[in-house]
């Protein structure tokens, strides 16, 4: 890979080298990738692997000690807009005099700049996004009498709302129910028939599998990235998860399975 | 601006106070040094439990407990000694202990108020805290001004103390030998007391600080020592009321172990520290006071401020002096990535 | 009953509390008569506003109530609440190098100053945490009280000055608000025009900022200059409140109205106004409390006046109050009780494949291991709810439809999860029960289907029960009862 290659405004993510440390202790070094367009990848490590903080350090919430990241084939803020972040949930604090259609509404703040108010069209998106998650009967709630999963989705239709070209989603499925969880994949696969990009990161190996087009092995180094099936390894797992036996033989069973089948 | 700083007057600041007036000067400085120890001391375990603001808190809240006692001891109607016969309960006394116990029961009512509002309502515990303490405080200035003739305390005394009182106050007695001034006498038993309290249950108290699980797990009872705390802090704050106040009381909590902390990650240590701290900050201050002639126990506070500036100068971990000492900055990541993953995150 | 009944008539009492409260000044006179002369009198002045002082002193009261509940606001859902105390004790130093600068108590150059060491103070903090292993908390105690030394210092030097008047730091400590004049009240209207327009201004920022600070920052949001902006204006208005309540006591009104607030609402722009009534109602009592009197300050008034509020607002808010939240619980206790009496009448009946309409009382009681009495309770509760009736005479309880649709809705949750645990789940099947008897009361209709859904619509749960459909609960109660055949269509167990 020659790294004399001109930045493309097609390419939604290019990421270089980047090191990100935390009180002088490294998370991150060394990561090197280039996430293609249109397609929905799962972010998989270990715990500690530095997953969260690739995704902040995209945002610009992390300082960066080495490397550089490019939006959009821009480096910096110029294209942060086109990008979303769904944050963990527990991020928040539920109490918040806010119902729900005012965090969805908070999606569109972005797109006002300062001083101005929202208008009747930014309502309706607001309003379509919460259909989209069919949340529209919670919408004059406050937030603390949902459920885990209702919780989630109002996130997601915040982010929908924000009507962006990247998606970065933290945990998205931690804790959820059935119900939600399949109606979180139902809107990922639409927003990836959309054209959009979208980084999730993911906790859970086996629905790994399931779920993503391609697959980002973690684990402060970049192991690997590329079609899940290609990562399904055993090496590049145990490369992945270290010492981790557990989590490994589940694994390895489902790998000899599909070897066997 | 001449007259706000007065002149350094080497003989009238450091020479007479130790010459003439030595007997008063004497009582003051072990008074301020007695407060400051005992609340450095107090002061370690409320740092560690991120308690600082419920020692805030405290300081604050136990006026109307003492306002209270004040009245109810006046209420109570307690024997005069007959003429000619020395009184077997100095006269400081009853009032004295009568303060003690409403601070510490006020002490024990702020901290279940905060928590009760905090864990009945949505209401945060920063809040909580906020509320309960200013409640309490403003209802004790609404006793003292009401009041004002039946309670000894009035706004001065609430914000700075006066420490330069203290040795006109009456003298402890054995037989007819005077021994010292009663709230230096009461200050040192407190100071003796809180010594031997955190030897006996230094490791309760370590546990219970650092790690309520393991504390739970080996059958320390944390809410005990939590409780004990608070009631120790009351006792501590309204012993020292007279002679620092309400809010000076708080930084003679915080800066001896917030200074300690900059010296020395090891908790014995710590403690050693804010020995030495009280002392140099009760001596410095003492001399600070006198050159500008103005509160003992705010330039006592100026000094412990001074000092604390000057650990973090010198702190080998986190000032910037030793940082620029050394060759390479601790910050290096790049070096500290390159190195085998277990030794970097062990 | 439903809670939501509840919720509107305390909506009403406190509508009706914060009438009484707020005509207080109009009924003035009438307590008046209550207590003695002097006293009168001045709630006569009061009432009539003729004393110029007290005009303006009203004014100071309004304007920092509005200012401290707006400002407050903030403070209590960013949990800044006790940087307000700290910065209220450190302006101290400031507020003596103001008096210095003109050795005179001038309201500007106290202002400047005052907000000066404020600002320097919260820097510090932050540097503090930055640079250091220090701790928030610690941080804050050790500028709050340190700063507060060095304006002790400050003013004890001056006091020693010809020119310095003891009496006019001495308001700077607990308030006087009687003390308050033409300049000070500009200055206080000037700042607190300036604090509303800024919240009107950067209201959404505010909110989100306040709300959720890393979504904030990526949707470009100057969440850095949003916070020194916010501190900023915080100094400005402790400072300006400082005659009125006082040093020690300004954070009280910046926090105490603006949580009382908080109980009471549940969208920012409505905790915003609330926290301003309240503010100013504890403003306007505070005033007048300290009018009663020589020399009260008025700070601890305010206060005081201010705490009475959250406390009647701890108990009876609608939805966040005490007493609200028992009732809710106390509901919720009672309707899982019905359900499980429910539950266990349907057992009985169960077990005599339905060929008895109703189940005696005793039965009742055996199954459920209940004294006679408790059970004769548990009965007239179903009967209250339209769940069941009790027969005195046989001393039998017979389900109503809507009874037996919710018995049969219960027992088929709870053997839905049983089944779904052994099954998907891989518990054994003597460990379910007791999971099943807490989930059954809480499972929703949408998830119980997709249960039903994944288990392919199995029919029995792993003791071999049969599990009631959803065809059997509509159908249930139309049905008559005859010999052999169950009561509700309800297919036998054959």
């Amino acid at each position: 890979m020659s790294s004399e290659r001109k930045p493309s405004e097609s390419i939604p993510l290019e990421i270089h080298d980047l090191t990100v440390a935390y009180q002088s202790k490294p998370v991150l070094y060394g990561i090197d990738v280039t996430i293609p367009p249109g397609k929905l990848i799962g972010i998989i490590g270990p715990n500690g692997a530095g997953k969260s903080t690739l995704i902040k350090s995209i945002m610009g919430l992390i300082p960066i000690e080495a490397g550089w990241i490019r939006l959009f084939g821009e480096p910096g803020k110029r294209h942060l807009k086109r990008v979303a972040y769904v944050p963990q949930r527990e991020s928040v604090d539920w109490d918040f005099p806010v119902n729900v259609l005012d965090v969805v509404m908070m999606g569109r703040y972005g797109r006002l700049g300062l001083f101005r108010r929202p208008k009747a069209h930014d309502r309706e998106v607001a309003w379509a996004c919460l259909e989209k998650v069919r949340m529209t009967p919670y919408a004059d709630r406050q937030i603390a009498n949902l459920s885990g999963g209702q919780q989630q989705r109002v996130f997601l239709a915040r982010a929908l709302a924000q009507e962006c070209d990247l998606y970065l989603m933290d945990e998205p499925f931690a804790g959820v129910d059935a119900a939600t969880e399949a109606s979180i994949i139902e809107l990922l696969h639409a927003l990836r028939a959309d054209g959009k990009t979208i980084l999730v990161v993911h906790h859970d190996l086996p629905t790994a599998r399931n779920y993503f087009d391609m697959l980002m092995l973690l684990n402060m180094r970049l192991i690997d990235f590329g079609p899940t099936e290609a990562m399904f390894t055993y090496e590049k797992l145990q490369k992945t998860y270290g010492g981790r036996l557990t989590i490994l033989s589940e694994v390895a069973d489902a790998v000899r399975q599909n070897h066997e089948s | 601006m001449n007259t706000l700083i007065l002149p350094w007057d080497w003989h009238r600041v450091v020479i007479e106070p130790w010459s003439s007036g030595a007997s008063v000067y004497g009582w003051i400085l072990l008074m301020g040094f007695l407060i400051n120890l005992t609340c450095g001391l107090i002061g370690n375990y409320l740092i560690l439990r991120r308690m600082a603001l419920i020692g805030d808190a405290i300081s604050h809240s136990v006026l109307p407990g003492m306002a209270i006692a004040f009245l109810v001891a006046g209420a109570w109607q307690l024997p005069i000694a007959t003429e000619g016969t020395p009184s077997p309960v100095p006269e400081g006394l009853p009032h004295g202990m009568a303060m003690v116990i409403g601070a510490g029961i006020a002490g024990i009512v702020t901290s279940l108020i905060i928590e009760w509002i905090h864990q009945k309502s949505r209401i945060k515990q920063d809040a909580a805290i906020g509320i309960t303490f200013s409640t309490l405080f403003a209802l004790g200035v609404v006793i003292i001004s009401l009041y004002a003739d039946k309670v000894d305390l009035d706004a001065d005394c609430v914000l700075h103390g006066e420490i330069a009182f203290i040795p006109l106050e009456p003298f402890l007695t054995i037989g007819t030998h005077p021994i010292a001034p009663a709230p230096v006498v009461q200050m040192g038993v407190v100071a003796i007391l809180t010594a031997l309290g955190i030897g006996l249950f230094y490791k309760e108290l370590l546990v219970s600080s650092f790690d309520p699980g393991l504390a739970h797990a080996t059958g320390i009872r944390a809410d005990w020592i939590h409780y004990g705390l608070m009631i120790w802090l009351s006792v501590v704050v309204v012993s020292a009321f007279e002679s620092v106040g309400a809010i000076l009381v708080i930084a003679m909590l915080i800066l001896p172990g917030a200074s300690a902390s900059l010296l020395s990650q090891r908790l014995h240590i710590m403690l050693a520290w804010s020995s030495l701290h009280a002392l140099l900050s009760s001596l410095i201050g003492l001399h600070l006071a006198i050159w500008w002639d103005t509160s003992i126990a705010g330039s006592m506070v100026v000094a412990g401020s001074g000092l604390f500036f000057l650990s973090w100068l010198i702190s080998p971990s986190q000032g910037p002096l030793w940082r620029r000492l050394r060759r390479k900055p601790s910050t290096d990541t790049k070096a500290a990535a390159t190195q085998p993953l277990s030794k970097t995150y062990s | 009953m439903n809670h939501r009944g509840l919720l509107k008539p305390l909506n009403n009492l406190w509508s009706l509390v914060l009438f009484w409260i707020g005509t207080w000044q109009a009924r003035a006179d009438r307590i008046g008569e209550m207590v003695d002369i002097s006293l009168k009198d001045q709630f006569i002045r009061f009432a009539s506003m003729e004393d110029p002082a007290l005009r303006f002193a009203l004014a100071g009261g309004v304007i920092l109530g509005i200012l401290c509940g707006m400002m407050g606001t903030f403070l209590v859902v960013r949990k800044l609440s006790l940087v307000g105390d700290t910065i209220s004790h450190a302006v101290l130093p400031g507020v003596a190098a103001g008096f210095l600068w003109n050795m005179e108590k001038d309201p500007l150059a106290i202002l400047i100053g005052a907000t000066l060491a404020g600002l320097i103070g919260m820097v510090l903090v932050s540097q503090l945490t930055r640079h250091t292993r220090l701790k928030e908390d610690t941080a804050l105690g050790m500028i709050l009280a340190g700063f507060f030394g060095v304006g002790i210092c400050l003013m004890g030097m001056i006091q020693r000055l010809p020119t310095g008047n003891k009496s006019g730091m001495d308001k700077f400590l607990f308030g006087q608000a009687a003390a308050l004049g033409w300049e000070e009240i500009q200055i206080m209207a000037l700042v607190g025009l300036i604090a509303l327009s800024m919240i009107y201004l950067f209201y959404k920022e505010l909110l989100v900022s306040s709300f959720d600070p890393s979504f904030a920052r990526s949707i470009r949001i100057p969440v850095d200059w949003i916070h020194h902006g916010f501190m900023l204006l915080l100094a400005f208005a402790i400072v300006i409140s400082l005659e009125a309540v006082g040093v020690v006591l300004v954070s009280a009104m910046l926090i105490i109205p603006a949580a009382t607030a908080f109980l009471l609402s549940d969208r920012m722009h409505w905790m915003l106004l609330w926290a301003c009534m309240v503010g100013v109602m504890a403003g306007v009592g505070g005033v007048f409390f300290s009018f009663l009197g020589q020399k009260l300050p008025t700070g601890p008034f305010m206060v005081l006046s201010a705490a009475v509020l959250f406390a009647l607002a701890l108990f009876f808010a609608p939805r966040h109050g005490m007493l609200a939240r028992w009732w809710l619980r106390r509901s919720r206790t009672l309707r899982i009780q019905r359900e499980n009496a429910l539950k266990a009448v349907f057992h009985i009946m169960e077990k005599e494949a339905f060929t008895k309409e109703g189940v005696t009382v005793i039965a009742l009681a055996r199954s459920k291991g209940q004294t006679l009495k408790a059970t004769e309770m548990t009965c007239r509760e179903l009967e209250r709810a339209g769940l069941a009736t009790l027969s005195h005479e046989e001393k039998a309880l017979y389900l109503t439809p809507d009874g037996m649709r919710r018995a049969q809705t219960i027992v088929r949750n709870h053997r839905l999860w049983e089944r779904y645990l052994t099954d998907a789940a891989n518990y054994a099947p003597d460990h379910v029960h007791d999971d099943a008897e807490e989930i059954e009361h809480i499972l929703g209709e949408d998830t119980v289907r997709m249960l039903e859904r994944q288990l392919n619509f199995v029919d029995r749960d792993p003791h071999g029960k049969p599990i009631p459909t959803i065809q059997d609960i509509a159908s249930s109660g139309q049905a008559q009862a005859s010999k052999g055949q169950g009561m509700s269509g309800y297919r036998n167990p054959s």
